[in-house]
């Protein structure tokens, strides 16, 4: 799943946190995208250049267009080379190429844009320049896909700005691990479907090159296992819900005092011993005065 | 309000007859009958607007929203002049699917669309619009439900048993196209012939906004003011104010509003605690709800409510709308494996019902509403079964 993440386009947000650093995932996927034949484009705001270079052979450091605003992010040199308009001017002319073919921008990070730039802006350029191949141009040609790579530190920003660029992003992978091995949880959240979610153990070798594990041995799993128990909610009651399999056929087999049966129909059909007359069986109460004689003579009217 | 504009409607109608009589220069004394003057105006007649009718309660001129359940769970359906206000779920897949009902019984009915938003371009969101169900699908319709049936409901009622025969409630036919209130089909398109055929209006907010480079604090409200004005100008210009009296028969307008509030209309109240830009949201909407109350229209806003930080802010977006529904969907939360909620994909919650020229509202007692979407069908329940579990449990 990790290696297909490039081939979905759109915003991929990379969450790390002090444990698990996710600057050697952002370079192996760059150097991934390199390897196929794409564009790259760098914006380093937190490391150097040189710190970023660094692992990538010499093929691959020249494929990557590198935009620095680590030296002199407020462009005091004022020479040439610093890009005007800062990051976000660099994010917007991205937006306007002319050429054809696929692109990765990777962002290092986009923590260091949030907290410089307001965060609406941020999500508007990131979504012109993420959704630029759904909207192809007039002439009919077909845009190359824009992968936009992002690195966050969850760390570092409030369940604001993480929700609002959770939303805005196609895919999530959060990073974390156990027992020194690193996996990130991948939420892909395609449009008007179901998201998935999937995790993936790997681990990334010394020259950058993605590495997908298993996982680790079994008997550590069983510890994330539920320790939320199943909700029954037919446990606890006072009365029973549940029939045995007696109890079920004695129910089934229950004549309804309004059923139309055959036996009540031969009953009513069937001729009665006696019907010319008719009988009254009386069975007299304890409290009844069975006195003939005393026809309530001792009433006074 | 809706009310004032039936009655509105029938003064501009009967106007507009006095008008042409007065134009063929004879005295303003006419009789009023069928014949009253010599244009193709056959005088004062019952202004009825396709797709409406009138709610049995109040006698406020209602729309359908789409989805019949829901339409019965606001009392009939959405009065003319009023805002819907869906509080999204956490993947915007159920909202997206009622915004595109309300859209899709716009174009069945005639209506005039107009659809904004600042992720996609209207154009595309028309393209997704579900197919209506008409009268010569029933047969699949009928099959479709049946096919559904859970081995439980197989067993005979054996103590009313007289209750056997009668069709259980939710069986309801679809209708074809003149009656109130379709059914669509979530898995088909809508047909290209009937997008060509409707009239609609889109607002694509990167389109209409040019990013500048200088990033202003007035900028938050920039592309809501732009909004504001592309709706006023469209009521204006198409006559849905009565301002221009129309000839032709009288039309209502649906406006379609996604994800409002995100960042993406460079509103930052998901993004931020504190409420300093949350005035632009409130003041859009009230802006907004007094251009719906003087105009034959009706508004489906989309939020995601579940961004908003300041939840303060939330109430006052909820007083600010007529109507709001909010949708929670079960979808990665514990809820999904939860046995009592296993026969449906999220639970609806009717937060608000208006009080239109009444002291009360309609609202319901039942509150525990489930949804569901079939293959073809969204469907609203009662959570059937164990609900004061419910209560005990959570």
């Amino acid at each position: 799943m990790l290696d297909s993440l490039l081939a979905l386009g759109g915003l991929v947000l990379l969450r790390d946190s002090v444990e698990w650093e996710g600057r050697s995932l952002l370079k192996a996927l760059v150097k991934k995208s390199a390897l196929c034949g794409e564009q790259v484009h760098i914006l380093g705001c937190e490391v150097s250049e040189e710190e970023f270079r660094e692992g990538f052979d010499s093929d691959i450091n020249n494929r990557l267009v590198y935009h620095d605003f680590f030296r002199d992010p407020l462009n005091w040199s004022k020479t040439g080379e610093a890009l005007p308009g800062g990051p976000l001017g660099a994010l917007r002319a991205m937006c306007k190429r002319t050429d054809l073919g696929p692109v990765t921008i990777a962002l290092d990070s986009l923590s260091w844009l949030l907290l410089h730039l307001p965060c609406a802006t941020l999500c508007q350029t990131l979504h012109a320049v993420s959704y630029q191949d759904s909207c192809p141009p007039g002439d009919g040609s077909p845009v190359g896909k824009v992968h936009v790579l992002g690195l966050l530190h969850e760390e570092l920003h409030g369940p604001g700005p993480m929700g609002a660029l959770s939303s805005l992003a196609q895919t999530e992978v959060t990073l974390g691990g156990t027992m020194g091995q690193a996996s990130a949880r991948i939420l892909c959240r395609r449009p008007q479907q179901h998201p998935t979610d999937q995790t993936q153990w790997f681990s990334i070798l010394p020259d950058f090159s993605l590495h997908l594990q298993e996982g680790p041995s079994k008997e550590f799993q069983p510890q994330s296992d539920p320790h939320i128990p199943l909700v029954d909610p037919m446990a606890h009651l006072t009365f029973n819900l549940h029939l045995s399999k007696k109890e079920r056929e004695a129910r089934d087999s229950l004549t309804l005092p309004f059923q139309f049966s055959s036996e009540k129909q031969e009953a009513l059909l069937r001729p009665r011993p006696s019907q010319a007359t008719s009988h009254i069986f009386y069975e007299p109460d304890a409290y009844d005065d069975l006195d003939q004689e005393d026809p309530d003579d001792d009433l006074d009217i | 309000m809706a009310t004032v504009a039936t009655c509105g409607g029938d003064a501009v109608g009967v106007g507009s007859a006095v008008a042409t009589a007065s134009k063929s220069n004879v005295t303003s004394f006419q009789r009023r009958g069928p014949r009253v003057s010599g244009t193709n105006d056959s005088g004062p007649r019952l202004v009825s607007i396709t797709g409406t009718r009138p709610s049995v309660r109040n006698g406020q001129l209602l729309v359908s929203t789409g989805l019949p359940a829901l339409d019965q769970l606001l009392g009939g359906g959405l009065a003319v002049g009023t805002v819907l206000l869906i509080e999204e779920d956490k993947y915007n897949i159920y909202s997206s699917l009622l915004f595109k009902y309300f859209l899709a019984e716009g174009i069945v009915n005639g209506h005039t669309l107009l659809v904004a938003s600042a992720n996609e371009d209207p154009a595309n969101i028309l393209q997704e619009l579900p197919a209506p169900l008409l009268d010569n699908c029933k047969k699949e319709f009928d099959e479709d439900v049946y096919n559904h049936k859970t081995p439980e409901s197989n067993i005979k009622m054996k103590i009313a048993w007289r209750y056997q025969l009668l069709p259980k409630m939710e069986q309801i036919r679809p209708v074809s196209s003149s009656r109130f209130g379709h059914y669509y089909d979530a898995s088909k398109r809508i047909p290209q012939e009937l997008i060509e055929a409707s009239k609609w209006h889109g607002f694509f907010l990167p389109e209409k906004i040019s990013p500048t480079l200088k990033v202003e604090p007035c900028s938050l409200t920039h592309g809501y003011i732009k909004l504001l004005q592309f709706i006023q100008n469209i009521i204006y210009e198409e006559g849905f104010d009565g301002s221009n009296p129309q000839k032709k028969q009288k039309n209502i307008l649906r406006i379609g509003i996604q994800n409002l509030g995100s960042p993406l209309w460079g509103d930052d109240i998901c993004c931020t605690e504190n409420g300093d830009s949350g005035h632009n949201l409130t003041k859009f909407l009230y802006v907004l709800r007094g251009l719906l109350r003087t105009s034959l229209s009706a508004c489906i806003i989309t939020m995601p409510t579940h961004l908003i930080q300041n939840k303060a802010f939330i109430a006052h977006v909820t007083n600010l709308s007529d109507t709001v529904v909010g949708l929670e969907s079960f979808i990665g939360s514990e809820r999904e494996t939860n046995p009592l909620y296993k026969d449906y994909h999220g639970l609806i919650h009717i937060r608000q019902i208006p009080r239109l020229n009444n002291l009360v509202c309609d609202e319901s007692d039942v509150k525990d509403l489930g949804f569901k979407l079939k293959r073809k069908l969204f469907t609203i329940e009662l959570e059937s079964g164990f609900a004061f579990f419910h209560s005990a449990h959570f």
